[in-house]
């Protein structure tokens, strides 16, 4: 039987102390003994290696995963996302790792982060209703309001009967939408009234100075001061039952405050 | 005849495709802003034009016609806050209704594209829609396992059924009118009988959610579709278990009965469209057209077309040999 040898292959862009040198270590090799069943082949020495590191991989990024929610849990937030990148590295299609990690940035008011690891994690496991949740909750987070609903939505279609979907998360990120619109819209309003005084059309025909026209312009124009003025003052609230109204707020020309004691003002949260 | 009038216009290799091969006929990319979660395929007897309606995590309903082998978008209905999670059309083709997320059942006239009704069902009570036979009743499952119907004419919950069970994902009439089953998100299948309003048989079907059943035409099979993967064929009178199919490769999303009783179709989470042979049980076909998962799958009322729309937002129509 024809043994295995360097030297058949050795060409001419070998150098030739390399040679001698690795043919030296090669017959040491086997001094060593115990290794008998290694020199067999070398291919499936290669692939046995490598299915070893594959099991170890597993098993280690479950060991960080462990690891990190314990630390989570003791409050040891950065430590915690430490062992769960490392993990990561091992086991970079493991969802439940990036949504771990989701949250726990979000307690650290890493906003940003916090939803760029939650779309992986929805990414690699679509199907999996916590995942959306977490992704919803980090997005409200970053103020993307509309986002979240949209993620809150997916979330509860995969999984209905998730009460806490429903009646917390839907719930307060479509209140938060719905003021966030009533908000523009109040905005729009103020720039409206605002360009309409500082253009107003009253201003732009010839008068009779004498005549009735000219008061009746000068009210109207001070009509819509005051309007500019009261929208100025006034707020966006949502009440208990989820109803938008403008309030005056009070701060300043208390005098015609209407004081809104008889209702119960949920203040939202600022986005 | 119908089938005929379909085929006037075509060149002749498509019409030798159409009655001898399943194969898709059309796309309509881009048919709403984000997911379409649910469609129906619809006919008027008023005047015989096809009418097919989706519904999407964009908060619209959309109303196509179907001819000449295009759909045409005919109205854009607004009015839900939130994802539409169910349509369906009444059987004469007038009405449709849809159910959404924002806890609403409305109800649309198709002729006009106007709403007719809005009923607050209250929250998380609105999921499958299915107008009864007659096409006077609308029934909807609820969170707390019972069974709602809501009077077409009256816009109020007329009466109940409880199945003392978990959330009610999916609901089907039986064609004949007899019986109204349920399918729960703990796996647990309801049968009643509509007249006495009894609970006939409760099937331990499935261990997982399932989000869509539907009868045979002649009313004698019940077929499923859950999570777990598996499509399973009760009989219904004797409550037995017929048949378990496996093939799709994620969870089983709807499923649809063809008119004639030969073939049911299903979609699943696997991106895929499954055409089955009712008496073989075996699957004949397998559409993987879609980019992304398919929530809902029809057939047209004489069997020759089937509609599957989903997450990657398209309308696909395919064509079925008769």
């Amino acid at each position: 039987m024809a043994s295995f040898g360097w030297k058949r292959k050795v060409g001419e862009k070998v150098s030739k102390s390399a040679v001698q040198q690795f043919e030296a270590e090669a017959e040491k090799a086997p001094d060593d003994g115990g290794k008998q069943d290694e020199e067999v082949d070398w291919l499936h020495a290669i692939k046995r290696r490598r299915e070893v590191l594959l099991e170890d991989c597993a098993a280690k990024s479950k060991r960080l995963k462990d690891e990190g929610a314990v630390l989570a849990e003791q409050g040891r937030h950065w430590e915690a996302i430490k062992k769960w990148d490392e993990a990561i590295h091992l086991t970079p299609e493991n969802s439940s790792l990036y949504e771990m990690k989701s949250q726990v940035l979000t307690i650290l008011q890493e906003v940003f982060p916090a939803v760029k690891a939650a779309e992986m994690a929805v990414k690699f496991r679509p199907l999996w209703w916590e995942g959306w949740q977490t992704l919803g909750r980090a997005q409200l987070n970053l103020g993307e309001v509309d986002l979240a609903v949209r993620s809150f939505q997916v979330a509860i279609h995969l999984c209905p009967s998730e009460r806490t979907l429903w009646q917390e998360d839907l719930l307060w990120a479509s209140r938060l939408q719905k003021q966030h619109t009533a908000n523009n819209d109040k905005i729009r309003q103020e720039e409206e009234t605002k360009n309409q005084i500082l253009n107003a059309p009253e201003l732009e025909q010839d008068y009779d100075f004498e005549s009735d026209e000219v008061l009746a312009a000068c009210v109207a124009v001070a009509e819509r001061e005051t309007r500019y003025e009261e929208l100025k003052r006034t707020a966006v609230v949502m009440d208990a039952e989820g109803n938008i109204k403008n309030v005056l707020t009070g701060e300043e020309g208390s005098e015609d405050t209407v004081t809104p004691s008889k209702e119960q003002f949920v203040k939202a949260r600022g986005l | 005849m119908q089938v005929e009038v379909n085929l006037s216009g075509y060149p002749s290799t498509r019409t030798k495709n159409m009655s001898t091969q399943y194969s898709i006929l059309f796309k309509q990319e881009h048919a709403h802003d984000d997911a379409i979660w649910t469609a129906a395929w619809g006919k008027s007897e008023a005047d015989g034009t096809e009418t097919i309606i989706t519904g999407s995590l964009d908060d619209m309903v959309k109303v196509w016609k179907w001819s000449d082998e295009k759909l045409e978008l005919q109205w854009s209905l607004e009015g839900h806050q939130l994802g539409v999670v169910s349509v369906d059309i009444s059987h004469n083709g007038a009405i449709a209704a849809s159910s959404s997320l924002d806890a609403h059942i409305r109800l649309w006239d198709l002729e006009s594209g106007k709403q007719i009704k809005s009923m607050d069902a209250g929250p998380v009570d609105a999921w499958t829609v299915a107008f009864s036979p007659d096409s006077k009743y609308i029934a909807t499952g609820s969170h707390l396992g019972k069974v709602n119907i809501f009077g077409v004419e009256s816009g109020k919950k007329e009466y109940s059924l409880d199945t003392r069970g978990k959330f009610i994902l999916s609901i089907a009439y039986s064609p004949d009118g007899k019986y109204l089953a349920s399918g729960a998100i703990d796996g647990i299948i309801n049968i009643f009988d509509i007249a006495t309003g009894k609970l006939l048989h409760t099937l331990e079907g499935h261990a997982m959610p399932i989000r869509s059943l539907t009868f045979s035409p002649d009313s004698q099979l019940l077929v499923t579709a859950s999570d777990d993967g598996y499509i399973k064929i009760y009989d219904v009178q004797h409550a037995n278990l017929a048949a378990t199919l496996s093939g799709h490769g994620s969870w089983v999303l709807n499923v649809a009965f063809s008119p004639d009783d030969s073939h049911f179709v299903s979609s699943s989470s696997d991106k895929s469209v499954k055409v089955w042979d009712a008496s073989s049980r075996a699957c004949i076909n397998t559409f993987f057209d879609h980019q992304d998962q398919v929530w809902s799958v029809k057939y047209n009322s004489t069997g020759s077309k089937i509609i599957s729309a989903g997450d990657d937002r398209a309308i696909h129509i395919y064509d079925c040999p008769m």
